[in-house]
């Protein structure tokens, strides 16, 4: 039986070797431990690194982890080199990856009823970025295809897990409360639009 | 007062009226359907004018805006007077503004997601096969992680062909000093006494390499006085002859050797 200390220690040489996120089920199956335990020992890990402040640390990617530079270390790093910057998205694409991250699994025609526009070609654009892929079919007419996010969005978008993203259906209490501040709107200036045309 | 439109791009339909009522500072629980419906037509007048083609989408969402502004002025009372209760014709175009604007609002936050994203590095995974007992390990791949490597190898294959279809490299055949030299002295030798002028020399007159080329094999040949060069007024034609060693071939061994050495 290794000890706590043991298995910790090799899972940070091996993620160190495996560079990718390193899934705990892999992890696991090297101490032949269960994957909560090895999950657990991970999150562990990040704790110690996060408190040490150390410039590396450890991020979860879906149930995988990864050492990765620290966020705030940015700007050291870009004084050292230059590091490629992917091209940031388009706002279309970003609204786009925006309904598929949380209506998933989602066709085609739920976003273009959304957006009330075509998407295939900011979808294409998204497949090819490998934020987002087909996850199967739909039981709908015309089976069409079922999107969803990929572990790429969640690394370059900084989102643990699907689960992880920030609640969007509360926006509607926030529309709620701007609306009754500027309900006061004075007719008269819509009176003078309606002469206007 | 006119109304002024500033042509500004929007992501669709939507994103256009959501603008025009958060422009207008109007509650989206109580849109003045006529108000916007008549902004939203100037905007696509607007683009026509321009000629922006409008995309249908935008005729969608105009002729759906129209049917609500029409259901609007409809009286809501039967033939007898009696208060009809219905739905509000604005609800579902309400609902679907929350729902666009919800997801709009989710749209901001990747983007300021993708930003901090941007300012962590990782480590792409090296190749480990060094480290595994089966070399051939790799190709233990799932399906998908295997067609994603070979997409990948063809879309780069297809890359570099795209560039290689527009894009030859042509090396431009340079004459060399020696073999330009070797042209004069021929011509020289063969008309002995003769005068030749520069620019008849200079094979292409277009091209300023091959003047300088020129240029430069005189100036070496009149060193090693196997011509005689004379300029009789300024920027005048240059005249070759023959010069008193035009028999020996120093000039071009010695060229030789340094083009040699050079290379």
């Amino acid at each position: 039986m290794n000890s706590k200390k043991t298995i910790k220690s090799a899972f940070e040489s091996m993620m160190f070797t495996w560079g990718e996120p390193l899934e705990a089920k892999m992890a696991a199956d090297v101490f032949n431990i269960s994957k909560q335990d090895a999950y657990d020992y991970f999150k562990e890990l990040q704790a110690e690194y996060e408190q040490e402040g150390r410039g590396i640390v450890i991020r979860e990617v879906n149930g995988a982890f990864q050492f990765v530079t620290r966020e705030e270390n940015a700007d050291y790093i870009e004084r050292l080199c230059t590091p490629v910057k992917a091209k940031r998205l388009s706002q279309s694409a970003l609204e786009v990856l925006a309904i598929v991250a949380y209506k998933q699994p989602v066709t085609k025609g739920e976003i273009e009823a959304i957006r009330g526009i075509k998407c295939d070609r900011v979808m294409e654009g998204l497949m090819n970025k490998n934020l987002v892929e087909a996850v199967g079919r739909s039981e709908a007419i015309g089976r069409p295809i079922l999107y969803g996010t990929t572990d790429t969005f969640l690394k370059n978008f900084g989102f643990t897990s699907i689960k992880d993203l920030p609640e969007i259906d509360d926006i509607e209490s926030a529309i709620n409360v701007d609306v009754d501040a500027e309900e006061e709107k004075d007719p008269v200036a819509e009176g003078q639009m309606t002469i206007e045309f | 007062m006119s109304y002024k439109v500033k042509i500004q791009t929007f992501e669709g339909p939507f994103d256009l009226l959501v603008y025009l009522i958060e422009n207008a500072e109007m509650s989206i629980y109580d849109i003045r359907i006529s108000e916007i419906t008549n902004q939203y037509l100037e905007y696509i007048r607007h683009m026509e004018e321009h000629d922006v083609t409008v995309a249908t989408e935008f005729m969608v969402l105009a002729a759906t805006l129209i049917e609500i502004k029409s259901k609007m002025i409809l009286p809501r009372v039967s033939e007898t007077g009696d208060a009809i209760i219905e739905e509000d014709p604005r609800t579902a175009l309400v609902e679907r503004i929350l729902e666009y604007k919800r997801f709009k609002k989710a749209a901001d936050i990747f983007a300021m997601q993708e930003e901090r994203g941007q300012r962590i590095f990782e480590k792409p995974q090296e190749d480990i096969s060094q480290y595994l007992e089966n070399p051939d390990e790799y190709l233990s791949l799932d399906l998908k992680q295997f067609a994603g490597a070979f997409n990948l190898f063809i879309q780069k294959k297809q890359k570099v062909e795209a560039v290689r279809k527009h894009y030859t490299k042509i090396e431009r055949e340079r004459e060399t000093m020696e073999s330009r030299i070797r042209m004069i002295l021929n011509k020289v030798r063969t008309k002995i006494g003769e005068i030749f002028s520069f620019r008849e020399l200079v094979k292409n007159k277009e091209d300023r390499y091959d003047v300088v080329v020129t240029f430069m094999s005189l100036l070496e040949m009149a060193k090693e006085r196997v011509i005689s060069v004379n300029q009789k007024s300024l920027y005048g034609d240059i005249e070759v002859s023959a010069g008193e060693r035009v028999d020996e071939d120093t000039v071009l061994e010695k060229y030789q050797d340094k083009e040699v050495q050079e290379a």
